[in-house]
């Protein structure tokens, strides 16, 4: 890991460089035995589109994670991150790529914190949809 | 589902921060491995949950269930060997709209019974169709 972000070096309104990922079924499947969340709708199709999905999904704690990766990047140091929530909208389907990104929305220089709105979103048949939306990080900077 | 659960708390359950699960978990997230994850700790949270999920007296129906939220808020960062004590609580059961809301807020402390995380996973129970 790179050195914390200074404070002084950030200001309202920076971006996070965004990552993006395709997410394969290998993916999910990893992340299924990596997390211990065995649930069918992550690995069996037939269970998937008999819930009403087109075939098996994405955690939605994949997407998470891929955002966390995109935020402690950006950070430069994973103790920094103090506080993380999401909301999930559309449901990750293998052959997805998925962009994560954010923005500093503020900051607080009494404690040296930042808090970070999050997305992470995915074009799907030429429409931008949002994986995640709303989300929220409070980050400690050095 | 069960409104008279509100508030139930579950058992600890014991969870080790392993090396071998760590690099399995940042290969998957796309991390090097020079570090734990912070958000590793949804394993430990998965580890917990199961029993709330699996509760008879709950009746969830989990063909119906999506995840709507999560948060976590990290009090220390998590480091392999840790020994974890995450313990799950039925934090609300609401409903709306015909969906249910089932909150879990899993409190995660340490060996010396520190708190390192506390988790808070909102599932939904879409309605039947």
């Amino acid at each position: 890991m790179n050195d914390t972000r200074r404070f002084g070096d950030v200001a309202v309104g920076d971006e996070l460089p965004a990552l993006s990922r395709t997410v394969t079924r290998e993916d999910v499947k990893a992340y299924a035995d990596a997390s211990g969340d065995q649930n069918p709708l992550h690995q069996d199709d037939d269970f998937a589109r008999s819930v009403g999905f087109p075939g098996i999904i994405a955690h939605g704690m994949l997407t998470m994670a891929h955002l966390e990766s995109c935020v402690v990047r950006w950070l430069g140091d994973p103790s920094g991150l103090l506080r993380m929530r999401v909301g999930f909208r559309a449901a990750v389907l293998v052959g997805d790529v998925i962009v994560a990104g954010g923005r500093v929305r503020e900051l607080d220089p009494v404690t040296r914190t930042a808090v970070l709105h999050l997305w992470v979103r995915l074009d799907r048949d030429g429409v931008t949809e949002h994986a995640i939306r709303r989300g929220e990080a409070t980050v400690r900077l050095a | 589902m069960n409104r008279a659960l509100e508030g139930k708390v579950y058992p600890a359950i014991g969870f080790t921060v392993s090396s071998g699960q760590v690099d399995r978990f940042s290969l998957v997230v796309g991390d090097d491995g020079s570090f734990v994850p912070p958000i590793f700790v949804t394993a430990a949270e998965v580890a917990a949950t199961a029993q709330v999920l699996a509760d008879p007296d709950l009746g969830l129906d989990f063909a119906r269930v999506i995840h709507s939220e999560q948060e976590y808020e990290w009090r220390r960062p998590i480091a392999v060997g840790d020994e974890l004590a995450a313990a799950p609580r039925i934090a609300s059961i609401r409903s709306k709209g015909g969906h249910e809301f089932l909150t879990i807020e899993t409190e995660m402390r340490d060996a010396s019974g520190e708190p390192v995380v506390l988790a808070r996973n909102v599932l939904i129970v879409r309605a039947r169709v």
